[in-house]
């Protein structure tokens, strides 16, 4: 995809282990400032844990994430903070505070990282949430909003402190697909306004066809393939087509096969 | 056979290794948060550790009321079904006011502050884990020990001294209604021997075991709460595990300080 240059994120080498089992094996993929990156793989292939290695929740085992040129994991605690401030995430179960009101939620990281006065914060709060479309929202608690509206409401906290990058953790997950293509649209619309570069984490094709500049393929813990979605549904690779094709595994051999496909990883 | 156990030992000193060093942890980032960082200018939530001492101490505070009352009284009853066989009854009054003070009030006041804020800070920090709200947390570069531990911690530390002093005082009241209400001794009689019975150190000793307490329940609340992971069951059997656990360690912590000032 043409327009897209500079390296925003870079991820080199990243293995990640648990209990022995690789559940990340050499990643290595680069973001560029601007795109909507996205990491498709099946339920349990180590993409959330490879997002929450990027913002920094999980140390991984070896390599390196440099992040606005820094490697992440080596940044000191003020470093850290700065880090970020400049980068937002949408939780896949959105996680705002219940016990906040939508308002508060949004405010907090502005009210905890600048020196605004309460009216203004309230004020940015209010446009932030303006932006994703609850706007009469402020004072409801998260408890009283849907499934949907909690997601978007996830992704104004997000987007509080204008960071530079967005990740969001499968944002369509548990949504119906009007739901989910209005949240689709949005998150074009973050990187529309605001030159936003997003990673976005998912396994749901339908929105990646909408969302995605490039995709990257994850498979037990490994990367198969980064591309366009044009590159990609060209693929002769099996498990791409499989997936592409939403083709269900063989059943007699699904659970000796994941079983087998476990040693293979470890 | 002989493998296998030296493993099994090993193991569990692997793991009890591991509990230390998290709760030394816990311990460092407490102070670390509470003194140094807020000397830094990364501030300190007031508003939400007054919020927390009013949950745990001043909301606890009927419950705890009406036990040390109902406590009181039976300490009275069982002390007057021995003292009256040497017609003492008069020394009901040096029974209840040294164990209120020196024992019961601290001990009673604790249990039930675990029961029912060490297990509702479990649930708390439990429930906010596994809807990843302490990982939202840390990604938008806030400290979960500056919005969650520290407030509860000072919360806490102020809260069950406070109940502790209301309990010992309802607890004595206890024993003057059996005093002076059923075995019918003179109302300043005993007023005046409950005065003389008690010394100073009898009310330091429970207040230090008190705030030792307080320690106990909120350490062990917040380090079963961060304990919990993946699933809502964990919550639960964090829950249960946090009381055990809790007042189980209360009472060695009790034994440890009775024992110091029995032989100080």
């Amino acid at each position: 995809m043409s327009g897209f240059e500079e390296n925003i994120i870079e991820v080199r080498n990243l293995v990640m282990e648990y209990n022995g089992n690789h559940v990340l094996d050499n990643i290595t993929f680069n973001v560029k400032k601007g795109e909507i990156f996205v990491i498709l793989g099946r339920s349990g292939c180590g993409k959330s844990t490879l997002l929450r290695a990027m913002v920094g929740l999980l140390t991984p085992t070896s390599g390196e994430i440099y992040i606005f040129g820094k490697n992440i994991l080596a940044l000191g605690h003020k470093d850290q903070v700065e880090f970020r401030k400049k980068i937002g995430m949408c939780f896949q179960n959105s996680a705002l505070f219940n016990s906040m009101t939508v308002g508060e939620n949004v405010a907090l990281p502005i009210r905890e990282h600048t020196k605004l006065a309460d009216s203004t914060i309230e004020i940015m709060a209010r446009i932030k949430l303006e932006l994703v479309g609850l706007g009469g929202c402020y004072d409801m608690y998260p408890s009283q909003l849907s499934g949907g509206m909690k997601k978007r409401a996830g992704i104004a906290r997000a987007m509080a402190l204008d960071p530079e990058i967005i990740f969001y953790d499968e944002p369509s997950s548990g949504l119906d697909p009007v739901v989910s293509a209005g949240l689709d649209q949005l998150i074009r619309k973050m990187q529309n306004t605001f030159g936003l570069t997003s990673v976005v984490v998912t396994h749901d094709l339908d929105s990646v066809k909408i969302i995605a500049d490039r995709i990257c393929v994850l498979h037990n813990a490994k990367i198969l393939a980064i591309g366009t979605l044009e590159e990609l549904e060209k693929s002769e690779d099996p498990y791409i087509r499989q997936f592409f094709t939403r083709t269900p595994d063989p059943e007699e051999t699904y659970s000796s096969s994941l079983i087998l496909e476990d040693k293979g990883s470890m | 056979m002989f493998t296998r156990i030296l493993g099994i030992i090993g193991k569990k000193t692997i793991l009890c290794i591991g509990t230390t060093l998290a709760i030394c942890v816990l311990v460092f980032e407490t102070f670390n948060w509470l003194f140094v960082q807020p000397l830094l200018g990364r501030g300190l939530r007031w508003k939400d550790a007054i919020e927390n001492f009013l949950e745990f101490g001043y909301r606890s505070l009927p419950i705890v009321g009406l036990i040390s009352l109902l406590v009181g009284i039976i300490m009275g009853m069982q002390s007057a079904y021995t003292l009256q066989q040497w017609g003492a009854t008069i020394f009901i009054a040096n029974l209840v006011g040294i164990s209120a003070l020196r024992e019961l009030a601290p001990l009673m006041s604790a249990i039930l502050i675990t029961g029912r804020s060490g297990s509702a800070i479990t649930a708390e920090i439990g429930t906010m884990k596994i809807s990843e709200e302490i990982d939202a947390l840390i990604v938008m570069g806030l400290s979960p020990f500056k919005y969650l531990v520290v407030p509860k911690f000072i919360g806490m530390l102020f809260a069950v001294p406070c109940v502790t002093v209301i309990s010992m005082a309802i607890m004595i009241a206890g024993g003057f209604i059996v005093g002076v209400g059923i075995l019918g001794l003179d109302f300043w009689a005993y007023f005046d021997q409950t005065a003389k019975a008690l010394t100073s150190k009898d009310l330091f000793s429970g207040m230090v075991k008190s705030v030792f307490f307080g320690l106990t329940i909120c350490w062990v609340g917040i380090y079963k709460g961060f304990q919990v992971e993946g699933s809502a069951e964990s919550v639960g059997r964090m829950t249960t595990s946090s009381v055990v656990t809790s007042i189980f360690t209360i009472i060695i912590v009790d034994l440890i300080w009775t024992s110091l000032f029995y032989f100080s």
